[in-house]
């Protein structure tokens, strides 16, 4: 059925307008890493930006490639950009059977314009998927009995995802839409954020839970090698990834999630032979250096607390 | 997403704690670590589908699993077409050659992940619960994973099947249904047939009605009529997945409703046949599942702010969820006895070829 | 034999020859009950489905499973199962049904919730029981009063998931049970391991009705003395001997200075509660083990479950644990499969063995 009563576009769909690029044709080449294997891209992460939650953080990763590309509408480099606000802890409703442990309940939303395409307000498989395994990351670092009958939410909106294909790729249709590897980086930071967010809201951790993700990428000239923090775009193909949740100083992992893919591996038999192991190792390195930029992040937050409270209450400055 | 906590008292969970992390470990059961309880299946009993299993586990777990195939057009070509353009007139060489190299593999393309539809069904769940679409992208993570069952489904350059995967739980889930799910899945897509194709090349597909002329999805020996590739020693196989629990320093597979009440840690490993014999298997996928024995009333025993909080164990005879995470190298042997040869996924591999 | 799978059996033969273990059906043989006039002469054990009807002699009186029409004297049946006559009564017992509770059962349960003044307990019947605060054996002696201290602390006495053995104490209007622990005999139960059949009222395995139902077996292979506890709803619970009684705590060494009032009191109040374990040897673990494995075989096999059963089934599978090393067997001791129904006929051998 139609909409009589506007001038509605074609049916079918239509291809967003393409602008080749006058450039020559090597800056607008599939981007390339420009990073070491063991670096990973700049973390922005900051707690309490919104007063109203019990509990707020903000993470972002810088796009992987310099903004010289972007010039090119096709070429934007993606970012991350997630937010995390916890809520609680809050008793439980009257409804709800007792509970001896706080309980955790995550929520991982993708804005509608997280990605190129846009996607509804409907959650969807990936994201439910996503939640639970942030569920899985956190719950172990929680120390849940110091909240009996109650529930705490950890809510975390994706503002911008990263992509699988950078958009100028395009081998299939799966382009524009973020699935896949890219889950993966996002995941890596949603656990830190979470983190961010659990502490700043006052609850009993633990230990300082954070993401770390390390990829086996094929690479034109050499052996595959596996990479820190890989962006999916940056990668011509990925055979198998690893995002884990680390504990440093307990040497514990709360989350491991390792997908490959031996798609090309007929072709390229090395990619089998690379150990499991060695790639676990690689993103505990990836989540310990998280780890650093988290704890700077807290600190700072918790020392601005500190002074504001010294001013507000004379009392608790000299404790 | 964990299943609901199972309900047993702290007396049970710190006896069977206990015994599982005696060295040998004693399961409830009595069995050894490594074994699984009988299985009772059979393939092919739904005449409307193209593949079809049933399985019972011991514990009175019963699955049944469907796969039907659908024939349809490639998505998305029209839009992809501008891509292919751009692609060729930036000169990507690379990409061509490589493609070029793909289509020679089997005369085929590349299949893609949304040409494997799963679904869950789970008796008193609503279809979109948390624990049915994480079991649901579990299986399809596994499946797809394994670059082999996508491939398979490419007719040619304009069409494809479509494989829609229905598993059906017949029984209230009492442990983590996942590795009932994952064999019961195998096993349909192992009787699964597709019909022979009898028209050309690229032209429309036709098919032959005779259902006796149709070929097997995963043929029993991997040779293709026309393929260029030497054939496998071993026939390839849809991935499987294997619930892994470690207690203490012991680790259990086949874990019943009562070992995982009490299990450190859960990993569900995701294994495929290997592409070439002797390496052990391929390792497809591994992710963590949350132990409900954090959810467990027991693991909330100590409730006063800055009581211990980590004992391991607790006091002599009480047992106490542990908190924090899985050591490295726990880890590793969970996930090494699954993919080692002559490991557990093997047998279970072979358990399961044999059978069909 | 770690994985194996088997096509499902087929269906067991009708009339295959069960042990004349079935209560007699027919206390009373010297009535002939009158051939209804729509359905052929009955055996004895006649089978009878819902609506039919199964006599219309006005001299019988109906029972459970039956039911009347206000204009006729046909009894008619309202279950499926089989025949039961008692003097003049007429009850038709279900192949197949949940417990039902009765009073004086001895029964296992679970606590589902707790509430400020009692508790509800799973006994696997239709309805939660009921266990009244003051129906327990409080702390500071059984002749005290519950107070409002002790409904604070009801938390303390039994949690979620706690298990317990209690008697049926009263049947409310509903089929609901009210339970009470006040017996030494009762409490909670601990150092063991909790098994679910199914209870009296089913066909096939299952608790049965008996003179006992707690006993301790003195176990093979230095296990020491394990105590045996089957609930008549089906939930059997096997741990280790403790003292002299089944329910003790710490309390347990001063068993040796008679049973007076104020020992009972020191008793109840320190160990009554406790969700501790007693320090359990491997080799009770394993025998624990064992039994449970023999219970689980007995209902597999589909043989009722009572001491005499149990414990034949545990010499047997003793007997066979020799055997199944001389065949090479692996899988330690899990009485699955193959093992089980030998043990299974085994026992039904030394039951009929010991009638003759």
């Amino acid at each position: 059925m139609t909409d009589r009563r506007r001038i509605n576009g074609p049916l079918g769909g239509t291809a967003p307008p393409v602008f080749v690029s006058s450039l020559t044709s090597k800056t607008t080449s599939p981007a390339k890493r420009t990073r070491a294997p063991d670096e990973l891209r700049k973390i922005f992460l900051k707690t309490g930006l919104t007063p109203s939650a019990s509990g707020s953080a903000y993470f972002e990763l810088e796009p992987s490639t310099p903004t010289a590309a972007s010039e090119c509408l096709a070429s934007k480099a993606p970012a991350l950009k997630l937010t995390c606000t916890v809520h609680g802890p809050r008793p439980l409703p009257r409804s709800a059977p007792f509970s001896p442990q706080l309980l955790l309940s995550t929520r991982i939303k993708f804005a509608p314009f997280a990605a190129r395409q846009r996607r509804g307000y409907i959650p969807n498989v990936g994201e439910r998927d996503l939640a639970a395994h942030l569920e899985t990351a956190l719950r172990g670092v929680l120390i849940g009995e110091r909240w009996p009958k109650s529930g705490i939410d950890v809510v975390i909106t994706v503002l911008e995802g990263e992509e699988d294909n950078s958009w100028n790729k395009g081998q299939s249709g799966e382009s524009g839409r973020t699935g896949g590897w890219g889950m993966m980086s996002i995941l890596s930071g949603c656990i830190t954020v979470a983190s961010a967010a659990i502490i700043d809201a006052g609850i009993d951790c633990i230990d300082l839970v954070t993401g770390g993700v390390a990829a086996v990428v094929r690479q034109p000239t050499a052996p595959p090698q596996v990479f820190l923090d890989p962006c999916p775009s940056d990668h011509e193909e990925i055979f198998a990834a690893c995002v884990i949740g680390y504990l440093q100083t307990r040497d514990e992992i709360t989350e491991l999630w390792t997908k490959r893919s031996i798609m090309a591996s007929t072709d390229d038999n090395r990619a089998n032979t690379m150990e499991f192991e060695p790639l676990v190792d690689q993103a505990v390195e990836a989540a310990v250096a998280a780890r650093l930029v988290l704890i700077e992040a807290i600190k700072e937050s918790t020392e601005v607390k500190v002074q504001t409270s010294q001013f507000g209450h004379p009392k608790n400055a000299a404790s | 997403m964990a299943p609901p906590p199972t309900p047993l008292s702290p007396s049970e969970l710190s006896y069977l704690h206990t015994s599982l992390s005696l060295h040998p470990p004693i399961r409830p059961d009595a069995r050894s670590p490594t074994s699984f309880r009988p299985l009772v299946a059979e393939t092919d009993l739904l005449p409307a589908a193209n593949g079809s299993a049933r399985l019972c586990f011991a514990d009175g777990t019963e699955a049944i699993a469907g796969v039907k195939a659908e024939v349809e057009k490639v998505q998305g070509l029209g839009n992809v077409r501008w891509y292919d353009n751009m692609d060729a007139e930036m000169g990507g060489i690379e990409e061509s050659e490589r493609d070029g190299e793909q289509e020679g593999e089997r005369g085929k393309g590349v299949g893609e992940d949304k040409w494997i539809e799963v679904t869950v069904d789970m008796p008193g769940q609503r279809d979109d619960d948390a624990m049915v679409v994480f079991l649901a992208q579990m299986i399809h993570e596994g499946l797809v994973a394994d670059g082999g069952l996508k491939n398979r489904l490419v007719i040619n350059a304009r069409w494809h099947w479509r494989l829609y995967i229905d598993i059906l739980l017949l029984s209230p889930p009492h442990t983590y249904p996942l590795p009932l799910l994952s064999l019961t899945t195998h096993l349909a897509l192992l009787s699964t047939r597709l019909p022979a194709p009898i028209s050309n090349h690229d032209e429309d597909p036709l098919f032959n009605d005779d259902w006796d002329a149709s070929s097997p999805l995963y043929p029993s020996s991997d040779t293709y009529p026309d393929a260029k590739t030497p054939p496998q020693s071993s026939p390839a196989r849809p991935p499987i997945t294997l619930l892994v629990i470690s207690v203490g320093d012991n680790v259990f597979f086949d874990a019943s409703r009562e070992e995982l009440a009490v299990a450190d840690a859960v990993l569900a490993v995701t294994v495929g046949a290997p592409s070439s014999p002797s390496t052990g298997l391929n390792l497809l996928a591994v992710r963590t599942i949350d132990p409900p024995s954090r959810l467990s009333a027991s693991a909330a025993e100590v409730g006063r702010a800055g009581a211990e909080i980590d004992a391991e164990g607790g006091k002599e005879g009480v047992w106490k969820a542990s908190k924090g995470g899985m050591k490295r190298r726990v880890l590793a042997r969970m996930v090494q006895m699954c993919v080692e040869g002559g490991g557990v996924g093997e047998e279970v591999l072979g358990g399961l070829g044999e059978f069909s | 034999m770690p994985f194996t799978i088997t096509l499902p059996a087929p269906l067991s033969p009708l009339h295959h020859n069960e042990p004349s273990d079935s209560p007699s059906l027919d206390s009373d043989g010297d009535t002939d009950m009158p051939p209804p006039s729509k359905r052929p002469k009955l055996s004895t054990r006649s089978i009878v489905t819902p609506g039919e009807t199964v006599t219309d002699d006005p001299q019988w009186m109906r029972g459970h499973g039956t039911y009347t029409h206000p204009t006729s004297p046909q009894i008619l049946s309202s279950v499926a199962g089989t025949l039961l006559k008692t003097n003049k009564l007429l009850s038709i017992r279900p192949l197949r049904a949940r417990y039902t509770p009765e009073i004086g059962d001895l029964v296992v349960g679970r606590v589902v919730e707790v509430q400020t003044k009692r508790w509800k307990v799973d006994l696997s019947a239709p309805l939660l029981a009921h266990l009244p605060l003051s129906a327990i054996n409080l702390p500071g002696g059984i002749l005290r009063k519950r107070t409002s201290t002790d409904e604070l602390a009801i938390r303390t006495f039994f949690g979620e998931g706690d298990l317990l053995v209690a008697e049926v104490q009263s049947v409310y209007q509903d089929g609901a049970a009210s339970l009470h622990t006040r017996s030494l005999k009762y409490g909670k139960l601990r150092n063991g391991v909790f098994l679910s059949v199914s209870g009296t009222g089913g066909g096939g395995g299952g608790v049965v009705r008996s003179r006992r139902q707690v006993w301790t077996v003195q176990t093979a292979n230095g296990g020491g003395e394990v105590d045996v506890v089957l609930g008549v709803n089906g939930y059997i619970w096997i741990c280790k001997h403790v003292g002299g009684e089944l329910v003790e705590g710490k309390g347990g060494r001063h068993a040796g200075a008679g049973m007076g009032v104020n020992n009972l009191e020191e008793k109840v109040g320190e160990g009554m509660y406790e969700n501790r374990n007693e320090s359990i040897g491997e080799e009770t673990r394993w025998e624990i083990a064992r039994l449970s494995g023999c219970v689980r075989a007995l209902v597999e096999g589909g043989c009722r479950v009572d001491e005499e059963m149990v414990m034949r089934a545990y010499e047997a599978s003793v007997e066979d644990e020799g055997v199944g090393g001389e065949e090479g067997e692996e899988g330690g001791e899990y009485l699955g499969g193959e093992r089980g129904r030998r043990v299974v006929r085994e026992a039904l051998r030394a039951v009929h063995a010991a009638r003759e």
